[in-house]
C-alpha cells in the first residue's frame, strides 16, 4: 500500500500542494484529477522521489519509503522522456536492467511488452522514428519492463486515440491486477471507466476523496419521474420531496423524507408512469462542484 | 523484486560506451586521430632535420676528390649531411647547372686556387665543409712540396669534445614528446569532457532524465556517465600510445622508445585521474544548459580551464611549471611533460597525484549536488548561484 501523509511543498511563498494524504490500495485503480496547476504532477513527483517535500512523507506498506523500494516502482512522469536515438528493445532493456533485472530476464521482458504492443518489428528502430502514438506505448512500457511493485503514472492516455488507449487498458488490467495503480488524467470518462477509488485535488489540497461509487452516490437521493403524457409539475405540491427541475412530463426530485416507494406510488396514483430512476452523479459533475 | 543497488554504475557506464562507440562522428574522431598519429610520425622520420644532400657540379677529377673530402667534413658539421659530384664538361656548363638550379654549387679551379660559385647564396655548411676540404687537401699537398712534416706541424692543435649530459641529444625528441602529450591531454579531455556535459544535457532535453532519477541515485548516474566516458577517453590513449609505438618501431626509431617510454606510462596515470577531475565540472556544465545550444555558453569557463595549464606548458619558465605542475588538472597536462623533458622528484609526483585524488573526488560530489538541483528544470540555462541555492528539498 503507497500512502501520502500531509505531504507539502513550498516554493518560495507559494504553497503548490498543501498536506495532501491519500492511500493507493493493492489491486485497486486509484483515479487522480484535479485542474490544471491543482498540483499533481507535483505530489506524483513527491512520491517518486524526484522532488522532496517541504513536509509530510510517503509510505510504503505502513513504513518510510525507502529508494530501494522506490525504485520497484513503476513511473510515468507527465514530461514524457526517452532517449531519442536508442533503438526500442535495447532502450527497454537499459530501463529494465536500472531497475535491478538481469540482461537475460530485461530482454524477455522488453520483448514480450514489445510484442503486446504490436512493436516487434520495430524492435531495433530508432524512438525518433516512431509515431507519438506509439513513442506513447514505449513510455508505458518502459515503467512496466521490470515488472513494478506499484504504478505511478502522470496522464498516461493523454495524447492516445481510443484504440491506443483500450490496447493499453488492457495492458494495464493484465500487468497491474493486484498493485496500487495511481494514475492522473483529464479524461473524466476514463477515470469513470477506470477507477476504483478517487482522490480529487483542488488548488493543492485534497477536496474529495474515497471510491468512485460513494462519491457518486454522495448527498442527497435524487429520482427522476417520466409520465406518459402527463404533466410533471404536481410534483412540485408534494410533500416530502424538492423538486429539483421540470420539463413537460419529467422531473427531477430529490427526497426530502419521503420514501422511494411513497414517491413511486405518488406517481402511479397521479397518472401513467414511464420511468422512476435513481439519478447518479456524474463524475464531471462531482468534480466540478469540489473544485468550485 | 531483485533489488541490486550496486552494479548500476555499471549499466550506465556500459550504456555511455555502446551509445559512442556506434556513432559514427566518434569513429571518424578516433580514425583521424590515428592517421594523423602516424602521419606526424612518418613525416619526422621521411624529412628528419638536418639530413640533406647537396649537389656539387665539378670539371675535373681533382675538385670531385675535393667534394669526396668535403662530404666526410660536412657530416661532421651536420649530421646526416653529404655532399655529392657532379661531372660537367667545361666550367661554363657548371655554372649554368647552379644558374638552373640543378647543383647547389660548383666548384672550379682557378690560376690561384678554388673558387665557390653559387646561385644566389652558398649555403653554410656547404661553403664551410669545402672551404676546410680544399685547406685541408692543398695544405697537404704544399706541405709535402716543402717538405714539411705536416702531424708535426699540427702537433697540439686537436680540439676534443666532452659532453656531460648525453642525453640532451635527445634534446629534440624529448620536447617533441612533451608537446604531443600536452596537445593530445588538451584535445581529448576536450573532446570527452565536451560528450559528458552534452550527453547529460540530451538526457535534460529529452526528459528521460525523470525516469532515471526515479531509478537511480544521482551520484550514481553520474559516476556511471564518468567512468564510462573515462573508459572511451582511455580506450582512445591507449590506442594512440599504441599507434605510436608502432609507428616509432616501425620507421625504425626504436631508442625513442628508450627516452619517452616513461613518460608515456606517467602520462596514462595522470591523464585518468585528471579525466576524472574534470568529469565533474563538466557535468556541472551540461547540468546547467536546458539545450544542446546553450552548452557553449556553459561550457566556456572549462575550456579556458583546460587552455590555462596549456599556455603555461608553452610559456612559462621552469619555476612556476614545477610548482603549477603539482596542482589537479594542471598536473595532467604537465607532470607527463616535465618527465619526457628531464628527472621530477618522486615528491613532487605523489602531491600531483594526490592532490589530483582529492580534486576528483570534490568536484563530482559538487557535480552530483548541481545535478540534483537543477534536475527537473528543464528548457532553459541555469545560473551556477542559482543552482546551488535551489535546494531540493
Amino acid at each position: 500500500m503507497l500512502e501520502a501523509r500531509s505531504l507539502s511543498r513550498v516554493y518560495g511563498s507559494t504553497t503548490v500542494v498543501d498536506d495532501v494524504s491519500f492511500t493507493v490500495s493493492p489491486g485497486r485503480v486509484t483515479g487522480f484529477v484535479g485542474a490544471n496547476g491543482a498540483g499533481k504532477t507535483t505530489t506524483m513527483r513527491m512520491l517518486m522521489g524526484v522532488l522532496g517535500a517541504s513536509a509530510g512523507e510517503v509510505l510504503w506498506n505502513g513504513a518510510p519509503i525507502t529508494a530501494e523500494a522506490r525504485r520497484s516502482f513503476g513511473y510515468m512522469p507527465e514530461e514524457r522522456g526517452l532517449y531519442p536515438r536508442m533503438k526500442l528493445h535495447e532502450q527497454l532493456v537499459f530501463f529494465a536492467r536500472l531497475h535491478g533485472l538481469a540482461t537475460a530476464d530485461a530482454a524477455a521482458r522488453a520483448a514480450a511488452l514489445l510484442g503486446h504492443f504490436g512493436l516487434e518489428e520495430r524492435r531495433d528502430d530508432v524512438l525518433d522514428d516512431l509515431s507519438l502514438g506509439n513513442q506513447q506505448r514505449v513510455q508505458i512500457a518502459a515503467a512496466l519492463v521490470h515488472r513494478p511493485a506499484a504504478l505511478v503514472l502522470d496522464e498516461p492516455f493523454s495524447g492516445l486515440d481510443p484504440t491506443a488507449v483500450d490496447s493499453m487498458i488492457d495492458l494495464l488490467r493484465t500487468e497491474a491486477g493486484d498493485l496500487p495503480l495511481l494514475f492522473s488524467s483529464h479524461q473524466l470518462d476514463l477515470v469513470e471507466r477506470l477507477c476504483d477509488d478517487l482522490v480529487v485535488l483542488s488548488r493543492g489540497r485534497v477536496v474529495a476523496s474515497g471510491t468512485v461509487a460513494a462519491l457518486r452516490d454522495r448527498g442527497a437521493d435524487r429520482y427522476r419521474v417520466v409520465h406518459d403524457g402527463v404533466e410533471a409539475s404536481w410534483l412540485r405540491d408534494l410533500r416530502g420531496i424538492t423538486v429539483d427541475d421540470v420539463d413537460g412530463s419529467t422531473a427531477v426530485v430529490s427526497l426530502d423524507g419521503l420514501s422511494p416507494s411513497e414517491l413511486v406510488s405518488a406517481a402511479v396514483a397521479r397518472g401513467p408512469v414511464q420511468e422512476v430512476a435513481r439519478v447518479r452523479q456524474p463524475l464531471s459533475e462531482i468534480f466540478r462542484e469540489v473544485t468550485r | 523484486m531483485s533489488a541490486r543497488t550496486t552494479g548500476l554504475w555499471r549499466v550506465v557506464a556500459a550504456r555511455e560506451v555502446s551509445t559512442q562507440v556506434r556513432s559514427k562522428a566518434f569513429r571518424l574522431s578516433v580514425a583521424a586521430l590515428v592517421l594523423g598519429l602516424v602521419a606526424i610520425v612518418v613525416a619526422v622520420t621521411l624529412f628528419p632535420d638536418g639530413e640533406e644532400t647537396y649537389d656539387v657540379a665539378v670539371v675535373d677529377s681533382a675538385s670531385s676528390s675535393l667534394v669526396d673530402t668535403g662530404s666526410g667534413i660536412a657530416g661532421t658539421l651536420e649530421e646526416g649531411t653529404e655532399l655529392r659530384s657532379k661531372s660537367y664538361g667545361d666550367a661554363a656548363g657548371a655554372e649554368r647547372a647552379v644558374r638552373d638550379g640543378d647543383v647547389d654549387a660548383a666548384l672550379l679551379a682557378t690560376d690561384d686556387g678554388y673558387e665557390l660559385v653559387g646561385d644566389g647564396e652558398v649555403e653554410p655548411v656547404l661553403g664551410e665543409a669545402l672551404r676546410a676540404a680544399v685547406s685541408q687537401s692543398v695544405t697537404a699537398e704544399n706541405a709535402a712540396a716543402q717538405d714539411v712534416d705536416l702531424e708535426a706541424l699540427a702537433a697540439g692543435t686537436q680540439v676534443g669534445q666532452r659532453l656531460l649530459d648525453p642525453d640532451a641529444e635527445d634534446a629534440g625528441l624529448r620536447t617533441g614528446a612533451s608537446f604531443v602529450f600536452v596537445l593530445l591531454f588538451y584535445v581529448t579531455a576536450l573532446t570527452f569532457g565536451m560528450q559528458i556535459a552534452s550527453s547529460v544535457t540530451q538526457e535534460k532535453e529529452s526528459r528521460v532524465v525523470e525516469i532515471l532519477a526515479a531509478a537511480v541515485p544521482i551520484r550514481t548516474l553520474l559516476w556511471g556517465k564518468v567512468i564510462g566516458t573515462s573508459v572511451l577517453a582511455i580506450g582512445q590513449t591507449v590506442l594512440l600510445a599504441a599507434v605510436g609505438v608502432v609507428a616509432l618501431l616501425a620507421t625504425g626509431n626504436a631508442h625513442a622508445l628508450g627516452v619517452v617510454g616513461p613518460a608515456i606510462g606517467w602520462y596514462v596515470v595522470f591523464f585518468v585521474l585528471g579525466f576524472v577531475a574534470l568529469a565533474g565540472f563538466w557535468s556541472i556544465a551540461g547540468s546547467l544548459a536546458g539545450r544542446q545550444q546553450d552548452l557553449g555558453a556553459t561550457t566556456a569557463p572549462l575550456q579556458m580551464i583546460l587552455f590555462a595549464p596549456y599556455l603555461v606548458s608553452v610559456l612559462a619558465g621552469e619555476g612556476v611549471k614545477t610548482v603549477v605542475s603539482m596542482l589537479p588538472i594542471v598536473s595532467t597536462m604537465m607532470m607527463p611533460s616535465r618527465l619526457a623533458e628531464g628527472h621530477v622528484p618522486l615528491w613532487q609526483l605523489g602531491v600531483a597525484v594526490l592532490t589530483t585524488v582529492g580534486a576528483a573526488v570534490l568536484f563530482v560530489r559538487v557535480g552530483a549536488a548541481v545535478y540534483e538541483r537543477t534536475l527537473l528544470q528543464t528548457g532553459r540555462r541555469i545560473g551556477l548561484r542559482e543552482a546551488l541555492s535551489d535546494a531540493r528539498s
